[in-house]
C-alpha cells in the first residue's frame, strides 16, 4: 500500500516525472512531505496541492467497513473466524478458539508444552471444516529443531482415531504440514516476508513460529548498547508483517515465547536476560535454577507484549498437572485451566476449579510463571 | 516608510486581506471560519459540551463527566490493561440517545494493531442496550421508548465505521481524508485511533521525520476535533526507559508527543487491580481510580446497585442540564 507508485494514484504523467526528479516516486514519499515542500516541488498553489494530497491519500487509504458488516461476514462463515483448539473450556472462553486474523502467543517455561500445543494445532488445522479444522496447509517455522513428525502422527492417530483410520489419511495430513528450519533472525524475517506467495499457492491456513524468542535472544544481547532498540525494531517489523498476513488471509498465527527473569516491583520493570537462559535453545534444565515464585515472566519485552493480540501462558502446577492461563485477550477474561500432556496431545482436566474467570487479571507482562522445581527432576525419570 | 499615516496603512492592509479572504471563502468552502471568540462564548460552549460516558462512574468523575468532545484524550497503558476495551466501550457509548444522557453520535474506529474484535463489541453493545432498557422501564417516558426503538445492537454496529491501517502511510492518508468523511457523516462524534504508536515504532531511522509526522497528525486531529465537535481518543503504548540503575515504563513516542493530547490517562496495574490515573488535564486534578473489565465492558470496581433508584441518580445529573436547554 505504501509503496504504491504515484503513477497508479492517477496523477498526471508530467507531474509524476517532475516529482521523480526529486526522488519522490511512491505514495509514501509524497505523504511524508509537508505542504510547503510539496508546493515547492510541484510548483502548484496551496489548494491544488491539497487536492493532490487527497487524491494520493485516497489511493493509499484503507477501505471503510462498518462493524455490522464485519459481524455479518463472521456469522455467514463462523468456522472461518476461529480455529477450535478442541479444548472445550478454552474454546468457550475465547469465543470459539484461536482467533483468525490476529497473533496469538504461547509462553511457558521450558518443557511445559509449547511445542506440543503447536503440533496439536497443526493437526487441527489440517482437519476438514466439518470437524472444526480449517482444511488447509500449515507453515511451521522451527527455530529450535524441536518439531517431531512422529509426535505429529501420534497425536493425530490418538486424538481422532476415527478420522485417521488409514495410513493414507495420515500421509496426506503430513504432506500439508510444511516445515522450515530457520536459525537466524535474518532468515526468519526473510522467510516471513516470502510467505505470501507460498500461502496462496499452498492454501496455507495456519502459520506457526516456534519459537521467536530463541533466535532473538541468541542474537541480541540486551546488555549491549543499542541492541535493545534494534531488537525492538526487528520484533515490531516481524509483528507487523505477520499481522498483515494474518488479516489478509484471515488465518491464525501462533508464536511461542520463552521466559526471562524480571526484577520488578510495581511499575518498574527491567527486562534482563539471565545468563543461563542465553544458552538454552530448547527444553532443558536451564530455567530450573530460578526461584519458583515470581520473578519469571514472558520474554522479549514490552513492545512485543503490545504487538501480540492474545497471550496464553502455560505453567507448572503439581506434576503432572499443568496450568493454562489466558493472560491477554480482547475477548476473554483472565482464566485458568488445568491440563496434562498425553498421547493425544493436551487434555483439559475437568472438574477441577475450572474457568477461574474473575474480573481481575494480572499484568500479562508481569504474570509470574511457575517453573519446574529442581526437586521435580526425578519425575523425569518416571515420565512416560 | 511610504510616508502615509498608520490608519491609511491599516486600511490598505484590510483591503488586501479582504481580497484574500474572499478567495479563501470561495475555494475552501468556508470550513473552519473565524477561530477567535471571546472567553465568554467559549465558556457557554464548554458548558453545553457533551461528554461521552464510560459506564465507569469513577472514571467519569475524575474526567469531569466523561470523555470530552472537541478534545484529544490519550490513553497510555501496559499491554493487556484495557485500552482497546475502553475504546470499544466508548464507540458504543457515543451512540447512546440523548434522553439517556448520551450524545447520540456515531463513531470512527481507526485500528492499527488489529485488536478490534466484533464479538466483544457485540457483548458490550448488548449490555448497553439492556442498561438503557432498564432505565426506560423505570421511567416509562415516551421519548425513552421511542429512542429505544432505534437503539439496538444492529444499529450500534452499523454506526461504527472501521478502518484498518497497516502502516503509518495508510494512517497518514486516512487522517488526511478524515475531514471529508466526517462532512459526509456529520453525526460522527468520536474518532478513535487505536494504536497511534504501533506504526511509528519500527522502520524509522529518521526520528526527526517521525516527530514531524506525529506533530502533523496531532494538528490535524485537533482541527478535526474542533471543527466537527467530536472527541478524539488515541491509545499509546508504554516503553521501557533505561535509567542509571533501574528502568521505568513511560508512554511511548517521546516527550514531544506528550504535548499533543489535552487529556492524558495512564492505565496501570497494582498487583491484581487495574488503576487509571489522570495524568494531564486542563481542568481536573490528578487522581487515580480502580476499574474493572467485566464481560459487559468497562465498569466500576463495586458494580453499581441494580436497584432502579441508583440508575436514576446515575443518569439524572446528566439528563437535567440537557432538558433545561431543550426548554
Amino acid at each position: 500500500m505504501a509503496a504504491k507508485k504515484l503513477r497508479r494514484a492517477r496523477l498526471s504523467q508530467e507531474l509524476c516525472e517532475r516529482l521523480s526528479r526529486h526522488q519522490i516516486t511512491t505514495c509514501q514519499d509524497f505523504l511524508c512531505l509537508s505542504l510547503l515542500e510539496l508546493m515547492k516541488v510541484t510548483g502548484q498553489s496551496y489548494y491544488d496541492v491539497k487536492k493532490l494530497l487527497s487524491k494520493v491519500s485516497q489511493a493509499c487509504a484503507p477501505k471503510m467497513q462498518t462493524a455490522y458488516e464485519m459481524k455479518l461476514r463472521k456469522s455467514v462463515n463462523p468456522s472461518s473466524a476461529f480455529l477450535s483448539t478442541t479444548l472445550h473450556g478454552l474454546d468457550e472462553v475465547l469465543h470459539g478458539g484461536v482467533p483468525c486474523g490476529s497473533l496469538t502467543e504461547v509462553t511457558s517455561p521450558p518443557g511445559c508444552g509449547k511445542t506440543q500445543f503447536c503440533i496439536m494445532m497443526s493437526v487441527l488445522a489440517t482437519l476438514p471444516v466439518s470437524m472444526g479444522g480449517l482444511d488447509g496447509a500449515v507453515v511451521y517455522i522451527d527455530t529450535e529443531s524441536a518439531f517431531s513428525a512422529e509426535r505429529l502422527v501420534e497425536i493425530a492417530g490418538n486424538r481422532f482415531p476415527s478420522y485417521f483410520d488409514s495410513d493414507e489419511k495420515l500421509f496426506s495430513m503430513t504432506c500439508s504440514v510444511h516445515l522450515y528450519r530457520e536459525l537466524t533472525c535474518d532468515s526468519v524475517l526473510k522467510r516471513i516476508l516470502s510467505l505470501e506467495e507460498e500461502m496462496i499457492s499452498k492454501k496455507v491456513k495456519l502459520v506457526i513460529i516456534d519459537s521467536v524468542a530463541s533466535v532473538v535472544r541468541k542474537e541480541f544481547d540486551t546488555k549491549l548498547q543499542g541492541n535493545l532498540a534494534e531488537r525492538s525494531n526487528f520484533l515490531a517489523k516481524g509483528a507487523s508483517v505477520l499481522k498483515y498476513l494474518a488479516e489478509e488471509f484471515s488465518i491464525p498465527v501462533i508464536l511461542t515465547n520463552q521466559i526471562t527473569t524480571s526484577l520488578s516491583s510495581g511499575l518498574i520493570q527491567a527486562d534482563l536476560v539471565s545468563p543461563a537462559d542465553d544458552l538454552s535453545l530448547s527444553e532443558g534444565a536451564s530455567g530450573s535454577g530460578t526461584k519458583e515464585s515470581g520473578g519469571v515472566t514472558a520474554a522479549l519485552g514490552n513492545t512485543w507484549s503490545h504487538s501480540v493480540n492474545t497471550r496464553l501462558i502455560l505453567q507448572y502446577h503439581d506434576s503432572p498437572l499443568r496450568q493454562l492461563l489466558v493472560a491477554k485477550s480482547p475477548v476473554a477474561p483472565f482464566s485458568a485451566f488445568f491440563y496434562t500432556i498425553e498421547k493425544s496431545g493436551l487434555v483439559l482436566q475437568d472438574g477441577k476449579d475450572q474457568t477461574n474467570s474473575t474480573c481481575e487479571g494480572t499484568n500479562p507482562a508481569l504474570q509470574p510463571i511457575r517453573v519446574r522445581n529442581a526437586a521435580l527432576k526425578d519425575t523425569l525419570l518416571h515420565a512416560p | 516608510e511610504i510616508g502615509i499615516s498608520k490608519e491609511e496603512a491599516l486600511e490598505a492592509l484590510q483591503v488586501v486581506r479582504q481580497e484574500c479572504h474572499g478567495d479563501a471563502a470561495r475555494t475552501a468552502g468556508g470550513s473552519g471560519a473565524t477561530r477567535k471568540c471571546t472567553a465568554l462564548e467559549l465558556l457557554e460552549e464548554e458548558q453545553a459540551q457533551g461528554f461521552i460516558i464510560t459506564f465507569c462512574s469513577a472514571l467519569d468523575n475524575i474526567l469531569g463527566g466523561g470523555v470530552q468532545l472537541t478534545k484529544i484524550t490519550e490513553i497510555c497503558g501496559a499491554p493487556g490493561v484495557g485500552k482497546t476495551q475502553l475504546c470499544m466501550q466508548l464507540a458504543v457509548d457515543v451512540q447512546i440517545p440523548e434522553c439517556f444522557g448520551g450524545v447520540a453520535g456515531e463513531a470512527v474506529f481507526i485500528d492499527t494493531e488489529g485488536s478490534f474484535m466484533v464479538d466483544r463489541v457485540v457483548d458490550i453493545a448488548t449490555a448497553c442496550v439492556q442498561h438503557c432498557q432498564l432505565i426506560a422501564a423505570a421511567h416509562q417516558e415516551e421519548d425513552h421508548l421511542k429512542a429505544l426503538e432505534t437503539f439496538s445492537v444492529e444499529s450500534i454496529l452499523s454506526h461504527i465505521y472501521y478502518f484498518r491501517c497497516c502502516d503509518y502511510v495508510e494512517l497518514l492518508a486516512q487522517v488526511y481524508l478524515l475531514p471529508d468523511f466526517l462532512s459526509e457523516h456529520s453525526k460522527v462524534r468520536l474518532v478513535v485511533v487505536d494504536g497511534i504508536a504501533f506504526p511509528f515504532r519500527h522502520d524509522f531511522e529518521d526520528l526527526s521525520l517521525r516527530t514531524r509526522l506525529l506533530n502533523g497528525l496531532a494538528q490535524q486531529l485537533i482541527i478535526i476535533a474542533n471543527d466537527h465537535k467530536s472527541a478524539v481518543v488515541l491509545t499509546n503504548q508504554m516503553t521501557t526507559r533505561i535509567g542509571q540503575s533501574q528502568s521505568m515504563l513511560v508512554p511511548a513516542l517521546g516527550e514531544s508527543w506528550g504535548h499533543a493530547a489535552t487529556v492524558r490517562l495512564i492505565f496501570h496495574w497494582d498487583n491484581s487491580q487495574r488503576l487509571a490515573t489522570l495524568y494531564k488535564s486542563p481542568s481536573q486534578k490528578e487522581s487515580t481510580i480502580p476499574y474493572h473489565i467485566t464481560s459487559h465492558g468497562f465498569r466500576d470496581v463495586q458494580p453499581p446497585a441494580v436497584t432502579q433508584n441508583s440508575e436514576d441518580t446515575e443518569m439524572n445529573p446528566r439528563k437535567r442540564p440537557r432538558r433545561e436547554e431543550e426548554k
